[in-house]
């Protein structure tokens, strides 16, 4: 018998603790990843960022005039937290603006990750499919490591596979809406069809529920931004979304017991009559 | 045989430049050095929309400033009194409006004004509010409380009472166009040390940036506290004549919360937007689409406005957003208002005074003590009443 075996806590002896999250070959322990618009100040932004593990911060630098480093102030706030930095093409309406924006990101910050977000419709930001997949080919033909930001559809996310996507980031919902996972159907359907592919629910999440849903289902990662930024007290709310993604992640790997029709007792008593009661 | 008086020079002509010179000119001998030629024009303070509106305010910012911002309300209108030249204040209440598909951005800031005075509306309500405004708002906060003023009136009101306090008792300097640089000991005016005063007070705003770039030691100082930036605005102004709106009101967007402040004359200021970059340029197509399509889709009667100033600017700010006082010596940096000059302005003028009257034995202190300040860092320590009794001179 291995007495030591026995004496470490069976959580940290498991599966998880070798459980890693693979970004084009990265491996991460958090399955959180942030955005950085919108906190009250970066003060707060960085102790929510802290707080919640994060090891990947996506920030957006179209109307900070990048051209002449006009954000370099608040990019060095983010850069001094020793995270990965996941630049993110939000605001591009064609490929051609995706496809500069990722470049100029790639020599900003010395990264081939980009997050690809191609606006398709101006209010609710929904992603325009078409476009995406031809940025992705282009992208990932010029050595970036993309991630895009697409709808649910599973036949688009089949395009960006067979392109080369190692990473799918289908919404939960549209960006900012806090709605969580209007389609749960369509988002397993693309957990269930593309087992080795990374999927992250980037948008939509609104409270920690949210997340842990995805989680259980199987998704590998959850990307949100204004449910830590726009709560009361975004630094509480980083630490619950830390904790409820882990719980997500354990609960799958845990390999939760079936949902059963009627109810049963978890301590049937000797003398409890049970099969009778359902002729 | 009249007394010698204590001497300070005071760093940068912009709001908090000009406030701490009239309160402190009747006690002090100035000398006020800035880089402007007297009119404020590269200051911050010069394109705010000076809104008086904390609890407007809190749906982007921190409970601390807003808190400040409610003990800086209450001395506006005393401070005004005491000016010479008769500046636009009006306390009106502001009105917060959300289009239906963003009436969730209105829950979420309702549910941070608990204990604040507030009056949920319904369209009849804001109509009778405000009769010009679009009909198809649903549902509107109003905030009975919140005041502005008009900055640019302010602005030279003070300007010509630090003149005519020159003309009058002869111990106040204005030195326009002056290029003022402060290394690590020593403060330099056009490249030539300043020396003999008892007092420092550096309220530069964004111009303590080349600072920052210059010199090491500086930063250091600085860094100890909080890393210094500067984040960009860009704001409207247009005549208006046939537009009647008589308070602030703020448009609520998930994306950009924009007020429309009304000034004298069918004047408007339309703010403002809040960009995490030291870009100095002019504003950008987006940033006027933004501001101009959210005015008119309150109120028609902009489309036929004059527009008279599109600007952009940059805010000082330090890490957490919020003002501090950092004490070297016998210099004084008075920092970071970012969004927030005219909101903040009167408590963090009050700190100042109370830090130079504690410290200096020569003076008595002659201002009343303002309650705690949960959002003022005063040499690394939240501002509390009388704190500055216990400042030690950092050497």
């Amino acid at each position: 018998m291995q007495k030591s075996e026995q004496n470490t806590p069976s959580v940290f002896n498991t599966e998880t603790n070798q459980d890693k999250l693979s970004i084009y070959g990265t491996k991460l322990d958090s399955r959180l990843f942030v955005g950085s618009a919108m906190y009250p100040s970066p003060q707060i932004m960085k102790e929510a960022i802290k707080i919640s593990g994060s090891q990947v911060v996506t920030l957006s630098i179209s109307r900070q005039n990048p051209h002449e480093q006009g954000g370099h102030g608040f990019w060095s706030i983010i850069q001094s937290l020793g995270v990965h930095l996941l630049p993110n093409t939000a605001g591009c309406h064609s490929v051609k603006d995706a496809v500069n924006m990722a470049k100029m990101s790639r020599e900003l910050f010395q990264t081939d990750w980009i997050k690809l977000e191609l606006v398709g419709d101006d209010y609710n930001l929904q992603p325009d499919p078409i476009d995406l997949v031809k940025a992705t080919e282009i992208l990932l033909k010029d050595g970036f490591k993309v991630l895009p930001y697409c709808t649910d559809d599973l036949v688009i996310a089949r395009h960006l596979v067979e392109l080369g996507c190692e990473v799918l980031m289908p919404w939960g919902s549209p960006i900012g809406t806090g709605k969580g996972l209007m389609n749960p159907y369509a988002l397993q359907a693309i957990r269930d069809r593309f087992p080795e592919t990374t999927l992250i629910v980037d948008s939509g999440i609104g409270l920690p529920s949210h997340a842990i849903q995805a989680m259980e289902i199987g998704y590998d990662a959850i990307l949100l931004n204004t449910a830590i930024a726009k709560a009361n007290q975004p630094v509480l709310m980083a630490n619950a979304f830390r904790k409820s993604i882990e719980a997500g992640r354990e609960a799958y790997l845990s390999g939760p017991m079936a949902e059963q029709q009627s109810a049963q007792p978890s301590t049937p008593t000797i003398d409890s009559p049970f099969w009778h009661y359902s002729e | 045989m009249q007394a010698i008086k204590p001497k300070i020079a005071i760093l940068g002509a912009g709001l908090l430049g000009r406030m701490l010179t009239v309160s402190l000119m009747n006690d002090f001998d100035i000398t006020l050095y800035d880089k402007d030629d007297g009119d404020a024009q590269q200051s911050a303070g010069f394109l705010a929309a000076a809104m008086l509106a904390p609890l407007a305010e809190s749906a982007d910012c921190s409970i601390e400033i807003m808190q400040m911002g409610e003990q800086a309300l209450s001395l506006w209108p005393e401070f005004l009194d005491n000016l010479e030249m008769n500046v636009y204040f009006q306390q009106t209440g502001s009105l917060m409006v959300a289009f239906e598909q963003d009436l969730a951005a209105l829950k979420q800031f309702k549910s941070r004004l608990k204990g604040r005075a507030f009056q949920e509306m319904d369209s009849q309500q804001i109509h009778a509010l405000e009769p010009e405004l679009n009909t198809s708002f649903s549902k509107g906060l109003f905030l009975p409380n919140e005041a502005q003023l008009d900055n640019r009136q302010l602005l030279e009101a003070l300007g010509s009472e630090i003149k005519k306090h020159d003309i009058n008792k002869n111990n106040v300097v204005w030195q326009y166009n002056a290029n003022v640089e402060v290394n690590e000991e020593v403060v330099l005016v056009n490249q030539k040390p300043l020396s003999d005063f008892d007092w420092v007070i550096d309220c530069r705003g964004v111009g303590l940036q080349k600072d920052l770039a210059n010199s090491d030691s500086s930063k250091e100082l600085l860094d100890g506290v909080s890393p210094f930036r500067a984040v960009r605005g860009e704001v409207i102004r247009v005549h208006a004549p046939e537009v009647n709106l008589t308070r602030p009101v703020r448009l609520m967007h998930p994306r950009y919360p924009i007020y429309i402040a009304p000034k004298e004359n069918h004047n408007f200021v339309i703010g403002a937007t809040q960009i995490e970059s030291e870009d100095k340029r002019n504003p950008t197509v987006r940033s006027v689409l933004e501001l101009l399509s959210a005015c008119f889709s309150v109120h028609r009667g902009f489309a036929e406005a004059e527009v008279m100033s599109i600007d952009s600017g940059l805010r000082p700010a330090f890490l957490d957003n919020h003002p501090k006082i950092i004490q070297h010596k016998n210099r004084l940096t008075v920092n970071g208002l970012f969004r927030h000059g005219y909101l903040l302005a009167p408590v963090v003028v009050k700190a100042c005074l109370e830090v130079i009257n504690c410290n200096n034995n020569k003076l008595k202190p002659n201002t009343e003590s303002i309650s705690n300040l949960p959002g003022l860092v005063v040499n690394g320590n939240i501002y509390k009443k009388a704190t500055a009794v216990n400042v030690e001179m950092v050497s």
